[in-house]
């Protein structure tokens, strides 16, 4: 399968800190491209550089065959980016219905309207906010406020508003984070249920989530990419095992 | 939402008989100045302390146009407009560049900068002493020098107005600003120009602005300096924070409050912005939603 997003020797440095150095990773179409590695490795830094968030240092990032290289947050959306966070990043006086509206509206083609139409009034973006939510099973509570639902909730909705954008490629950046095990449970589920729907890259931490999901696994060790396989051959590396275990002892 | 349009238009038939028309007139003049203001504050999330530059830069340009030129009452509001929103676009592109902080001071400054221009610029606009002598010439008929006609005037801009900002807050423009207010770094990731429409709530607020300076100078026969001062940016926030920000409705109310409060109890009680201070106190301890979340908690209470 072709290649739809991918990185050449993609750096970015704070400082003297090179939080993401020389990394070259290829995401191939409908796949599930997971990205691990001990805390501060870099990923979510990488996740950032790849939807603009800030421009790299070095290097470049292409879209099927688009060079993204330094386009900004907003532009990369339109293009077919969609992103969730670590930590959660929604609407919170909105309800839930609004919330994935917003994601919803942006990637419209047109903004006919912008100025007068009545926001209820978009069918199709209503239908599309409505659907994300269903996919992430909080249908019923379409008019609970963001604010007022559990973490774990919240945790969904998050991946909701980053569906409602129907994205060509699905970052997803510890979706897990912070869960009880059920909950837990639910996500991995959930996550596995887009697969083959999306392209999804995946930023995870807990092992047993990754190897059951993931197509494919990068292992990231202070900035650099140290290791790229399956999961049973990432199970079997050397430096992986040491990466890890390097990083829980130090 | 029905019963809200009831009351208001209630009190626009009403407020004539209970205050002065020239009170009457001046508190829908300066709740239209605080619609503007709240796209900013209460949707958008971004306190400007410098509405004020609008205001009066539409007041001056629009005034100076009826007094030596004579222009319609209705051209001159479409100029005011238009200034108001011009001048929110050239101060807003400078503003939406930084947030916090820095973006408030930005505001402050850039008023102060249009205030000493007005200051400095005696022969135009009079400085100290304001541009005195701008007239009402009739429309249509209609004798604007009687306070009440221009009364209705003026209410049925101010309805006018607040139909359009309704449509403009329930429209995907009001969404999507409220959602750079809630939260501006998933607003961007989702794929919006914060900056750009951080940019479209100045202009439009500026626009609201200018309309309300137009009506300002034309109620009072002069643009008083203090019309582009940073008192007058101060008020048109504090009236909108009593008010109540959150809502459509907030700063009409506000509105009502402070100018009926500084016009009556001015007369009576040299110390009555302490009755403001107050109120401020009240509302920024105990009630963030202002007047506006009273009755809320009021009419839940009762329920």
């Amino acid at each position: 399968m072709a290649s739809l997003l991918k990185t050449e020797s993609l750096s970015k440095s704070f400082g003297a800190l090179a939080a993401v150095a020389g990394v070259s990773l290829s995401i191939e179409e409908g796949s599930l491209h997971s990205i691990i590695g001990p805390n501060g490795a870099g990923k979510t830094t990488l996740f950032n550089l790849l939807t603009g968030t800030f421009p790299p240092t070095s290097g470049e990032i292409f879209l099927g065959n688009q060079r993204i290289t330094g386009t900004p947050a907003h532009q990369v959306a339109h293009l077919g980016l969609a992103r969730s966070y670590q930590r959660t990043t929604v609407f919170p006086a909105f309800s839930l219905l609004d919330n994935v509206w917003t994601a919803a509206f942006a990637t419209r083609r047109d903004w006919k309207g912008l100025l007068f139409k009545k926001s209820s009034s978009y069918d199709d973006v209503q239908e599309r906010a409505r659907q994300a939510l269903g996919d992430v099973g909080l249908a019923e509570k379409q008019n609970h406020l963001a604010r007022e639902i559990s973490h774990g909730e919240q945790r969904q909705l998050e991946l909701a508003i980053a569906l409602a954008a129907a994205p060509r490629v699905l970052l997803l950046d510890e979706p897990a984070a912070g869960l009880s095990p059920e909950e837990t449970r639910r996500m991995v589920e959930l996550v596995r249920s887009l697969k083959g729907r999306y392209t999804i890259v995946l930023i995870e931490h807990k092992m047993d989530i990754i190897m059951r999901v993931s197509d494919r696994i990068s292992v990231m060790h202070f900035g650099r990419l140290i290791a790229e396989g399956t999961p049973a051959e990432i199970q079997a590396n050397a430096d992986v095992r040491r990466a890890y275990l390097g990083g829980m002892a130090a | 939402m029905r019963k809200e349009i009831v009351l208001l238009l209630i009190s626009v038939v009403l407020l004539p008989f209970i205050v002065r028309p020239a009170i009457a007139t001046e508190i829908w003049i300066f709740a239209m100045f605080g619609l503007g203001l709240n796209l900013l504050l209460g949707y958008t999330g971004l306190l400007s302390f410098g509405q004020a530059t609008f205001f009066g830069s539409a007041a001056y340009v629009a005034g100076w146009l009826l007094k030596h030129y004579g222009i319609n009452v209705l051209f001159a509001l479409a100029v005011g407009t238009g200034v108001g929103a011009l001048s929110a676009a050239l101060v807003g592109y400078l503003c939406v560049q930084r947030s916090g902080l820095y973006f408030i001071m930005l505001t402050f400054a850039l008023n102060q900068f249009f205030y000493f221009t007005a200051y400095q610029w005696t022969s135009v606009t009079g400085g100290e002493d304001g541009m005195p002598g701008i007239p009402r010439p009739s429309l249509l008929g209609l004798d604007f020098s009687k306070p009440i006609v221009y009364y209705a005037f003026v209410s049925a801009i101010f309805l006018l107005s607040l139909w359009a900002m309704k449509r403009i807050v329930e429209a995907p423009l009001g969404k999507i600003l409220q959602a750079i207010r809630e939260n501006e770094v998933r607003a961007a990731a989702v794929g919006y120009d914060v900056p750009r429409f951080k940019l479209a709530a100045f202009v439009i607020g500026g626009a609201f602005s200018g309309a309300a300076g137009v009506l300002y100078a034309m109620l009072f026969g002069i643009v008083p300096l203090e019309a582009i001062g940073f008192v007058f940016s101060g008020n048109v926030v504090f009236a909108t924070l009593i008010g109540g920000s959150g809502s459509l409705y907030g700063p009409i109310i506000g509105s009502v409050v402070f100018i009926w409060l500084s016009e009556s109890m001015s007369t009576i009680w040299a110390r009555w912005p302490m009755l403001l201070g107050i109120a401020f106190v009240i509302v920024v301890l105990f009630l963030r939603g202002g007047v506006v979340e009273a009755w809320h908690r009021f009419s839940r209470l009762r329920a």
